[in-house]
């Protein structure tokens, strides 16, 4: 493998793959659909990584383990890019299509802790290359940074960026706690006002009592002045529920 | 009036401008576009109207050695026609502003057709954008190369041979040491290209002593009618400069120089601008400032502040 870390601050965009054959698509033709209509806010990337759902065989699944570099995005209609497919309800819908260098392997697998779901996640091949696990790519305001610090030197198995409800992937906690006898989520709710300006808006509160959840809500000042006494607020909430539950193995919906 | 800035957008560091990679890694100007349709969703959402994009989206598009990178644009035209659409449905005014090695003056021919070159391209991407006449390709004369009517002659004539989307999509910016904005007058005359006032370079650089309303207003009666002309504004940097010296020497402070910009746009200076211009034809403003889009806010809010009436007339 080549040494990546020359290019540490470049920047990586994590994909979804749904499908072994979109694997084998970039390894063996070199390229990747994002749909126009449906593409993330930000798709531009040096290298892609590539996120594995349980579509995969058992020990490839719920991983990051590859990633290629980008050679270009070029506009193409389903159809140009699965002619075998003509007929397909998406036939003319379009795509970018990225394509790539080699697929590599990364020095280790990414899993994702709790087997959960996620949508893109842009990041740098810093944060990729130094990730023990998914939670650990996202990049987000210096206050959450120093909250996530925290919470992995006290233990705390959270979930970052973690959807409220599936069908509504735009709303997330900023963190976390799925716990014995219920869920905290963490909303950080003058994000907008550090680094992240343009992220969208905080929950509704009837997203999070609908879902049961327990809200807490921080702010950035509050969180950056003092991430380790919101994590100690954390684990005594966590503690009154029975403790944080222990991964599965199971799919998180 | 719209408020534009420059190339790399402060507020979200973490969107690039176009695609750095050296030619080992494959760089390409789709990769650009994929950097600037992230951009562009940034100043919707930002409301900022106007933006300089980087000069270097196709990357060695026309380095003489490297032959492999010469059909970028052609290979994008697709995408080039996605991001222009997108920049129409965002109401943006896009520019690009070459950087100081393209010189179509020169006395040296093969410098003056690679100058020539890299200005075709540029104006190829416009149009590949299908951008409309307000998106242009911002150049300054050159240098004088100790013969200044021959020089200004030398640029008149080397745009004459110009592609015809080149000269349609160029326009000229007056300097703050060697040309200014009767020099560009006279270029004007004999071309018709559009000219770009820059109020900084004016300051430093006026030897007809015109006031600067009436080199503003010289230059805005350039641009054809429909069209809305575009100037540079930008403060001088008044920071005191320290150049670290080596291990046992003690640091200098260097003498400053009024042509560099400063961080932020001094709000005072700009009203005053804004004023003096009153009662000209509209415009929009470029800022050449070095915080760029942070500085574009901080203006805004300093306009509503200081002169709510000019902040009622920006657009975005």
């Amino acid at each position: 493998m080549r040494d990546l870390s020359e290019q540490a601050l470049s920047p990586v965009l994590v994909v979804v793959l749904n499908d072994p054959a979109d694997l084998a698509r970039a390894r063996e033709q070199g390229w990747y659909r994002i749909p126009l209509d449906r593409a993330p806010r930000r798709i531009a990337a040096e290298y892609l990584a590539f996120y594995q759902t349980g579509a995969f065989p058992p020990g490839e699944r719920w991983s990051v383990r590859w990633i290629a570099s980008v050679r270009g995005y070029h506009i193409a209609t389903r159809r140009e890019l699965i002619p075998a497919e003509p007929d397909h309800p998406r036939a003319d819908d379009r795509y970018y299509r990225v394509e790539l260098g080699a697929l590599e392997p990364l020095p280790h697998a990414i899993p994702s802790r709790w087997l959960r779901r996620i949508t893109f996640i842009p990041t740098t091949l810093t944060r990729l290359l130094g990730a023990v696990e998914i939670n650990d790519l996202w990049i987000k305001s210096t206050a959450q940074e120093r909250l996530w610090a925290a919470l992995k030197q006290a233990d705390v198995e959270a979930e970052r960026q973690y959807p409220l409800r599936e069908d509504l992937p735009e709303y997330v906690a900023d963190f976390a706690l799925i716990c014995r006898q219920g869920k905290v989520a963490v909303i950080v709710d003058d994000e907008s006002r550090e680094e992240d300006e343009l992220r969208e808006a905080p929950p509704p509160d009837y997203l999070l009592t609908a879902g049961d959840w327990i809200a807490m809500h921080v702010s950035c000042a509050s969180l950056s002045a003092d991430p380790g006494g919101w994590t100690a607020r954390l684990i005594d909430l966590a503690t009154a529920l029975d403790g944080v539950l222990p991964v599965t193995g199971s799919p998180v919906r | 009036m719209r408020l534009g800035f420059v190339v790399k957008p402060l507020v979200r560091p973490e969107l690039k401008s176009h695609d750095s990679r050296r030619w080992q890694n494959h760089p390409h100007l789709s990769v650009s576009l994929a950097y600037l349709r992230d951009v562009f969703a940034y100043l919707g959402e930002a409301q900022i109207s106007m933006y300089r994009m980087s000069s270097d989206l196709a990357p060695y598009v026309t380095h003489p050695e490297m032959p492999e990178f010469h059909g970028q644009v052609a290979e994008c035209a697709a995408e080039l026609a996605e991001i222009g659409r997108q920049a129409r449905q965002l109401g943006l005014r896009l520019s690009f502003h070459p950087a100081q090695h393209v010189v179509l003056n020169s006395p040296d021919d093969a410098l003056a057709g690679k100058s020539a070159g890299d200005l075709n391209t540029l104006a190829a991407l416009l149009d590949g954008m299908e951008l409309g006449p307000e998106a242009v390709v911002v150049t300054h004369l050159g240098g004088v190369y100790g013969d200044r009517e021959a020089a200004l002659a030398r640029f008149a004539t080397n745009f004459e041979h110009l592609a015809e989307i080149t000269q349609r999509r160029l326009a000229l910016e007056h300097d703050d040491t060697r040309f200014g904005v009767a020099d560009i007058m006279w270029v004007h005359a004999r071309t018709g290209i559009r000219l770009v006032f820059d109020n900084l370079h004016h300051r430093l650089y006026n030897p007809g002593d015109r006031t600067p309303r009436e080199a503003l207003a010289a230059c805005l009666a350039t641009w054809p009618a429909g069209v809305w002309p575009k100037v540079h504004f930008s403060s001088p940097r008044t920071e005191w400069l320290v150049e670290t010296a080596g291990a046992d020497e003690a640091p200098q402070v260097r003498r400053t120089r009024w042509a560099y910009h400063a961080d932020y746009v001094n709000p005072f200076e700009f009203i005053d601008f804004l004023r003096m211009a009153q009662g000209l034809r509209a415009f929009d403003i470029m800022l050449e400032v070095r915080a760029k889009d942070l500085a574009l806010q901080q203006l805004r809010e300093d306009l509503s502040r200081f002169a709510p009436d000019l902040a009622e007339t920006l657009m975005g």
